[in-house]
């Protein structure tokens, strides 16, 4: 007995999302929402990521297994499932690299605090560290080594400009309600408030998106 | 003028940006900046040692504001060469996510790098336009891309970021080209016959005319 | 770089997920059940009909192993209906989404795919895990995914959809209208408030006018930043200093 066959007795209505659509589902939102958002966002909780990786494995082998015992033309199982499996694979992969540019894009910034660095997995941490520490090593080597040693810092406030980079978290992104909400933005000349409906697709700057994203009102689309 | 030498680098980067080729790297640029800086901090120094430490800067504002001129100058100069070499790195990670490595660029270089408008700038032969400090930075950024893609290898993190379109597709064989490996085992291709196979098992035969894609 | 995309889906990534959606196929040949990443596939009974994600039901229909059944939105009767209600009902707005899809419990009632559950393991179900595109879907509303879906149709499977010429040529025109009020959206950005509705917008729409659009959003942010910030000194002041002043705070409330 797993986790769903528990959910279907507590709760009936919960068959018609079999575990496998949801994880999908989860996986393509959270895709979405990294390559649209701005900024780094969290790493998809509940071992989603981990899950889906680890069934991308078992399917290869799986393949592999199939491709040993079976007559190629009338194989077409296998070929649905190699279709399905590239399409998993490049959504993963493209989700990856969608975070990895704005890692790179911002390393000091994402490893300036406990908070943020706790977006990162785990490998993505050791990748920030590891990059900023041979960038920083790149300097030295070609001209930061040979400057005074009050100058050898990357992360001046001089002239009240940090040397650290942020993401601009004020820029504009669409989302959908996913619920019936309030909606409240900044504007330039006024703010503005709707009470919004489910399905609507909204405009307003991702910082005042990012409260109704995060509380699973909306999604970045 | 203190400030010259850093502006035309953030130039010579900005250039570079819109090149298809990586233009080889600015050493005397570079030596010349930040020999610049070394000398402001001499300057700043020799002002500042006859006060012993106990510099008012409203009781000698000429000094005050010499001082703060040098140590704008010293950090301007410092942004410009972080800049200059921040965009150089970032092409070359570029480079290493498509898959060359130091040795790709050099033979790419000698291809087609004689054009380059800095022509005779530091072309010391082997890898054109890279310094010793970016060759190894562009090997160690592969070993680390190298070490994050070992994570991943199931999804192949450097494959392609093109949505997976027409994995199989149907092909007609226009002659004979013997027995092919595939995924799947072995295929013999004879005239006239037709497959549903693996794009990227047949890519090379389609292009040397083995094979005709069907629509 | 390791993604040298611009921020947003581009047009192709909006085309592999429109892929996902569920279209309904009438199955020319048997086929077992397919354990795939995404769950099992229905086994295929010709002539019973079933429901597959559509780069699936593209394989078979390449395979000539299925039909596909269009959505009763992409026929012709249906798209002329909804090019009347863009351009004469509604001239101002995109004609409506369709109706969140019901489903049965089982136990005689219904409910809606994307209510909030209880269930904090649940994920709520949005296009294109919304059944939008199957046998079943209402006509007259044109999904999220209405564009690419009925391009991916016409160009595979054009001899299964009734009124193909029809429905392109009703295609051409409701793009138009629909492309002539997404530029008029751009008026209201121009104002420079802070939230902007496009309900019933379609996914390919964003995507063609994305680029366009938030720039002229975060381009009014950036050249207005200082009234802006000096607009938000004197609301901060007036609420500061304030004690009452009901009418000038009704005013800045809007």
């Amino acid at each position: 007995m797993d986790i769903d066959d528990i959910l279907r007795e507590v709760d009936p209505t919960f068959d018609f999302v079999p575990g496998e659509t949801r994880d999908l589902q989860a996986l393509t939102r959270a895709w979405v929402a990294e390559r649209s958002a701005p900024e780094l966002l969290d790493w998809p909780p509940d071992g989603l990521f981990e899950r889906i990786n680890d069934r991308i494995k078992q399917q290869i082998e799986r393949v592999e297994e199939m491709t040993g015992d079976m007559d190629p033309k009338t194989n077409f199982a296998l070929i649905v499932i190699q279709t399905e499996l590239e399409r998993f694979k490049y959504l993963v992969r493209s989700y990856l690299r969608a975070r990895i540019a704005k890692i790179d894009k911002h390393t000091l910034h994402y490893l300036s605090s406990p908070a943020l660095r706790a977006r990162l997995s785990e490998t993505e941490q050791a990748y920030a560290t590891r990059h900023q520490a041979l960038l920083h090593n790149h300097y030295l080597s070609s001209f930061l080594s040979s400057f005074p040693q009050s100058l050898q810092n990357l992360n001046d406030q001089a002239g009240n400009i940090s040397m650290i980079d942020t993401p601009d978290l004020e820029t504009a992104v669409f989302i959908r309600l996913l619920t019936d909400t309030l909606v409240e933005g900044r504007g330039t000349d006024s703010d503005g408030g709707m009470d919004g409906k489910i399905g609507d697709i909204v405009i307003l700057r991702w910082s005042d998106a990012k409260p109704l994203v995060d509380s699973g009102r909306a999604e970045v689309i | 003028m203190y400030g010259d030498a850093g502006a035309k680098l953030v130039g010579q980067a900005k250039r570079a940006q819109t090149l298809t080729n990586l233009p080889p790297y600015l050493t005397e640029l570079v030596r010349t900046i930040t020999r610049e800086v070394r000398d402001l901090d001499k300057d700043v120094a020799d002002l500042l040692e006859p006060f012993q430490g106990s510099f008012h800067p409203s009781d000698d504002q000429a000094t005050a504001c010499t001082l703060l001129v040098n140590h704008l100058s010293m950090r301007r100069n410092k942004r410009c060469l972080l800049a200059y070499h921040r965009v150089r790195t970032d092409r070359l990670e570029e480079l290493v996510w498509n898959s060359y490595d130091v040795v790709d660029l050099a033979g790419q270089q000698v291809r087609d790098g004689s054009g380059g408008m800095n022509g005779g700038g530091s072309g010391d032969g082997g890898t054109g336009s890279l310094c010793p400090q970016e060759e190894d930075y562009m090997r160690q950024y592969s070993d680390l891309l190298a070490a994050y893609k070992g994570q991943w290898t199931d999804i192949d993190l450097t494959g392609s970021l093109e949505p997976p379109r027409d994995l199989f597709i149907d092909v007609r064989v226009l002659k004979d080209a013997g027995e092919i490996q595939t995924e799947y085992g072995a295929i013999t291709l004879t005239k006239n016959s037709q497959f549903y196979v693996r794009q990227g098992d047949v890519e090379r035969l389609i292009a040397q005319g083995y094979l005709q894609k069907l629509s | 770089m390791a993604l040298p995309l611009p921020t947003g889906l581009v047009p192709t990534e909006v085309a592999f997920l429109c892929e996902m959606e569920m279209v309904t196929i009438v199955p020319r040949q048997r086929l077992e059940s397919i354990t795939l990443l995404s769950g099992k596939t229905p086994a295929l009974r010709p002539p019973h009909r079933a429901e597959l994600p559509l780069w699936l039901a593209l394989l078979l229909k390449k395979q000539r192993r299925a039909n596909i059944v269009p959505p009763p939105w992409l026929l012709p009767a249906s798209l002329q209906d909804l090019v009347n209600q863009e351009t004469n009902i509604d001239p101002e707005a995109f004609s409506p989404p369709p109706p969140p899809p019901m489903r049965s419990d089982g136990y005689g009632a219904a409910h809606s795919y994307t209510q909030h559950s209880t269930n904090p393991a649940d994920v709520v179900l949005a296009p294109p895990f919304l059944p939008s595109c199957t046998q079943g879907a209402p006509s007259g509303y044109l999904p999220y995914h209405w564009l690419e879906m009925a391009e991916t149709l016409l160009a595979h499977a054009a001899d299964d959809i009734p009124g193909a010429a029809d429905a392109r040529a009703l295609l051409r025109d409701l793009q138009e209208v629909r492309a002539a009020k997404m530029r008029g959206s751009t008026r209201h950005l121009e104002g420079g408030g802070g939230v902007l509705n496009l309900r019933g917008v379609g996914a390919m729409e964003l995507a063609e006018s994305r680029g366009f659009v938030l720039g002229i959003v975060d381009g009014v942010r950036k050249l207005g930043a200082s009234v802006e910030a000096s607009r938000r000194e004197e609301e901060e002041e007036e609420r500061e200093g304030g004690g009452g002043g009901g009418d000038s705070d009704d005013e800045m409330e809007f």
